[in-house]
């Protein structure tokens, strides 16, 4: 007799949670070359996506006073995203980067082709500058 | 900044006049009785978020099989949209609820909470990570 499992709201009871099909939903949607939408943008100019021994690896390139500054490659969790608009399922990515002075936590997820990042920036440096959050949008380089 | 090198990861980090301490800024639209869009929805159904001083907290009613499922209130930590800003553009907290750890992260878009919800279990069992995003409005009662 199987035994309902904890759950803290019903959607943790779906079954799709458990159904084999979403632990390998299609990461080809993801993985990639993504440049931001903004050529203008002082924030993130692009995102590389790999998938690398059964894991899901980001970098990101910020946009620097002196060329492009290379964030830590960090290793994302997936996450089934069953809800996304049209019911479309897909996988969307949950992303902490460590910058020593700053840490910044984001979420990237594929909607219709474009890839969002929204990063939530949390400073650790005593500049009193404001945590704050920022998203972006990207294309996939080479269409 | 008397010679301080103020680290970045991207232009947007940047504060160009000496940035002030965190300060609250217009906090009078976060406060309050957040409501789902989504009247069919089995996740969040509710938030009440309220204000102690400059320090919010978050009581979040979810769906349940048999009602609203109360997950207590914790703080949050709020995000402005620029780093010299002060206005609320979005929130962060966590509910570690032991078989499931819930990161919630927020953003104001055009007067509503764009929710997004991490859920990663740690029961073992074989529900896979997922993610959500929903949207909230205000209560405001006028109309």
């Amino acid at each position: 007799m199987n035994q309902t499992p904890d759950f803290k709201l019903s959607g943790q009871l779906d079954p799709a949670l458990s159904d084999p099909a979403t632990r390998t939903l299609h990461a080809d949607k993801l993985i990639g070359r993504w440049l931001n939408t903004n050529s203008e943008t002082q924030g993130v100019a692009e995102i590389i996506i790999e998938w690398v021994g059964g894991r899901f690896f980001v970098s990101v390139l910020g946009v620097g006073e002196d060329g492009l500054i290379a964030w830590p490659k960090t290793k994302a969790t997936a996450l089934a995203n069953l809800e996304e608009e049209a019911g479309q399922r897909a996988l969307a990515l949950a992303v902490d980067f460590d910058f020593g002075f700053m840490r910044a936590e984001t979420y990237l997820r594929v909607n219709k082709g474009v890839l969002v990042i929204v990063a939530y920036y949390i400073f650790l440096d005593g500049s009193r500058r404001s945590n704050y959050v920022n998203r972006e949008f990207f294309y996939r380089h080479g269409g | 900044m008397n010679g301080y090198q103020m680290q970045i990861a991207q232009l947007r980090d940047r504060v160009i006049t000496e940035p002030k301490s965190v300060g609250t800024g217009d906090l009078s639209t976060f406060a309050g009785v957040w409501i789902n869009s989504n009247p069919e929805t089995t996740g969040v159904a509710r938030m009440v978020i309220t204000q102690s001083g400059s320090q919010f907290s978050l009581r979040v009613y979810a769906i349940g099989p048999e009602g609203l499922i109360d997950w207590g209130s914790v703080d949050v930590n709020v995000f402005t949209a620029t780093p010299s800003s002060h206005g609320v553009a979005g929130f962060t907290c966590l509910y570690d609820f032991g078989f499931v750890e819930t990161r919630l992260q927020a953003m104001i878009l055009k007067g509503l909470i764009v929710l997004a919800q991490i859920h990663r279990f740690k029961d073992g069992g074989d529900r896979v990570d997922y993610f959500v995003r929903e949207y909230f409005a205000l209560e405001h009662g006028r109309y």
